[in-house]
């Protein structure tokens, strides 16, 4: 099935009456998840996937896909009128959103995040259009030395880019691969770290862990600290930027939009580095880098535009590979795998209707969002006003809720409870929880690529070496450990930003 | 962070070793064919190492940064409130459970009105009822009230 035909078969399901409505729940939800400071796109993902068991598989990825999508959208909002990030892909928003809101220029900066992320998300789409297939075709031809190399540098890459020390990046990757070998040993059937306890014999479920990685760490983080929101008061206006603003944002969200997709696809890096990056290299190009924080719309565009097609590219791995680019595309990977579906090259062919439908509904999703959006600005406003103390209560319940729903039982309630603790710890002792999380799925799959190159190379080493693909990952992971005695980490210099 | 490094290390190194020891009575195997423990043992033996290393930074650098803890007491009033939640829910109930937490929430954690708790915990339960239980069928437990 070539591409025009793909997307074609893939309209003709997403435009269902009722895959409409769960792309119209998914961004709707995501976008409400992105207002809302303290529950991001990990935990609501986690937290809705119970509720997808009676759906079928396409459907319930095209609500989930939208999730996604509606919270890089939502989380400008928050970042433009209360300086507050929704979500962590919009924390450069706020350097120049909450200024030009403060200016009385609220509409034309949520206008042009909502019209950078319509063209960048849009481009994005048809970048994972071709290039996810052709990147599969490639990945038919890997053997269990290359798929393990593979795994190496997506772990060693979202360690080195996540935040923090990357020693304690290493620690909690190491921790996750021995979190994922609890249960079921399925070559020798030996039961691995169970003690006897049946929740435990299938593994750790992903999303409990999630849960309380994301959701519950949170909400404990949170209760501890006064949470301070100010939000501009002043009615919003004229949503649609003049000829001015176009002028001036309409390279930089080409620009975003490219960069965005060009990073995204790099398992590790996410939304946020790229969001920076693009940030910074507006600033480079721009004529008037010292207005640079000080409310210009291009700071708003730019990266805006970035973390959309960021978002998008983030499922040309995951899709084509199997291999899970963030915490949230590792969920995303699980729940395909509840659903019954064998993540890897082959899925695009073996379930073409699954990937040609979500990457329908990524368009249907962008045009809702911009439609939907900027109307729905002084609902989000009113939303915001809603004091945390009343929404951690709730999200604590939806947490609860969700992951007793998962298999019926309170074991998982409890997995969640004390990875919540781990999560809220981690985070006091500035453990990063992203390269556990993606250990923690990648693991059952190394574990197995591992074993059957041993096998087949007759316990010699030496074939993860002699074979250029994987050679060449190796090579990659290597050179990202060594990097930071270099003092070369790009993440150092934007966590000073940030801060 | 330097000071609590330290005793981190410490807990982690000891772990590894329970990791690498337990994986050895799984069963390293060989290289030919690798046994049960063996991708356990090589991730607690990275873990060891890397625990090591994280003592010995600690120790060089000396002590510095002392992290504030805000309101320890809320996040562990928290804490025990998802946790009893969760050891009652089963006979509980899910609506009295759900209700019982959002209650104890806003009452004693936020300090709200006796009205206001009560009220958002009575109207909360029911509408997750509704939601979770009635609409999308996710079979909570109704614990003493079905019966």
């Amino acid at each position: 099935m070539d591409a025009i035909e793909g997307i074609l078969y893939g309209f003709s399901l997403a435009l269902t009456l009722k895959n409409l409505a769960f792309v119209f729940a998914g961004v709707l939800l995501g976008t409400l998840v992105g207002v809302l400071p303290g529950i991001g796109p990990a935990a609501a993902i986690s937290l809705l996937l119970p509720s997808t068991f009676h759906a079928d598989p396409i459907s319930s990825m095209i609500m989930l896909c939208g999730l996604y999508y509606g919270t890089m959208y939502g989380g400008s909002t928050t970042s433009i009128l209360a300086n507050i990030p929704g979500e962590a892909a919009s924390i450069v928003t706020c350097f120049d959103g909450y200024q030009m809101a403060r200016q009385g220029r609220a509409g034309p900066a949520l206008g042009i995040a909502a019209f950078g992320s319509f063209f960048a998300g849009t481009i994005a789409v048809v970048g994972l259009m071709f290039l996810a297939p052709t990147l599969a075709s490639v990945a038919l031809k890997f053997g269990s030395p290359e798929y393990f190399s593979l795994m190496v540098m997506s772990m060693t890459l979202v360690t080195y880019l996540s935040q923090g020390s990357i020693l304690k990046g290493l620690m909690m990757a190491a921790l996750g691969l021995i979190l994922a070998a609890i249960g079921l040993d399925p070559v020798t059937s030996t039961l691995r770290f169970t003690y006897d306890t049946l929740v435990l014999r299938d593994g750790l479920g992903i999303v409990p862990v999630v849960m309380g990685l994301f959701g519950v760490s949170e909400v404990l983080l949170n209760v501890g600290v006064t949470m301070n929101r100010e939000i501009l008061q002043s009615k919003i206006k004229n949503l649609f930027p003049d000829r001015k603003d176009w002028k001036d944002s309409s390279i930089p969200i080409v620009r975003g939009s490219l960069l965005g997709f060009i990073l995204g696809i790099i398992p590790g890096l996410g939304t946020i580095i790229p969001t920076f990056l693009s940030y910074g290299l507006e600033k480079r190009l721009s004529k008037h880098p010292k207005k640079f924080g000080t409310g210009v719309i291009e700071g708003v565009a730019a990266p805006e535009s970035c973390n959309n097609a960021a978002a998008t590219a983030n499922f040309v791995p995951m899709l084509s590979l199997g291999i899970p680019a963030n915490p949230i595309m590792a969920i995303l990977l699980g729940a395909l795998t509840i659903y019954g579906l064998q993540p890897g090259p082959l899925l695009i062919t073996e379930h073409s209707d699954l990937f040609w439908g979500v990457i329908a509904s990524m368009y249907v999703a962008n045009v809702m969002l911009l439609v939907l959006n900027l109307p729905l600005i002084p609902l989000w406003v009113q939303i915001l006003k809603v004091p945390y103390a009343i929404l951690y209560p709730l999200i604590l319940l939806f947490c609860l809720i969700g992951s007793y729903s998962l298999n019926n039982n309170v074991g998982d309630v409890i997995i969640m409870c004390v990875f919540g603790v781990a999560g809220f710890l981690m985070k006091k002792f500035q453990f990063e929880p992203a390269p556990l999380v993606l250990a923690l799925v990648l693991g059952p799959m190394l574990e197995d690529n591992l074993r059957q190159a041993l096998l087949i190379s007759g316990g010699s080493f030496a074939m993860f070496f002699t074979r250029p693909l994987s050679a060449a990952f190796l090579v990659v992971s290597v050179a990202t450990l060594l990097l930071p005695l270099l003092k070369m980490r790009p993440t150092a210099r934007f966590r000073q930003q940030e801060e | 962070m330097v000071k609590a490094d330290r005793w981190i290390g410490i807990l982690f190194a000891l772990f590894s070793f329970y990791v690498c020891v337990e994986s050895v009575r799984f069963g390293l195997g060989t290289y030919q064919q690798p046994g049960a423990g063996f991708v356990s043992f090589c991730a607690g033996m990275i873990l060891g190492v890397l625990s090591l290393a994280l003592i010995f930074l600690a120790f060089s650098r000396g002590t510095k940064i002392r992290k504030t803890w805000h309101n320890p007491g809320r996040v562990v009033m928290v804490f025990l409130a998802i946790l009893a939640f969760t050891l009652l829910l089963e006979w509980l109930g899910f609506i009295l459970a759900a209700f019982l937490l959002i209650w104890f929430l806003l009452k004693f954690v936020e300090q709200r009105g006796w009205g206001f708790s009560l009220g958002v915990a009575l109207v909360v339960a029911g509408a997750s009822h509704v939601v979770f239980d009635l609409w999308l069928r996710a079979q909570l437990p109704a614990g003493i009230l079905g019966n």
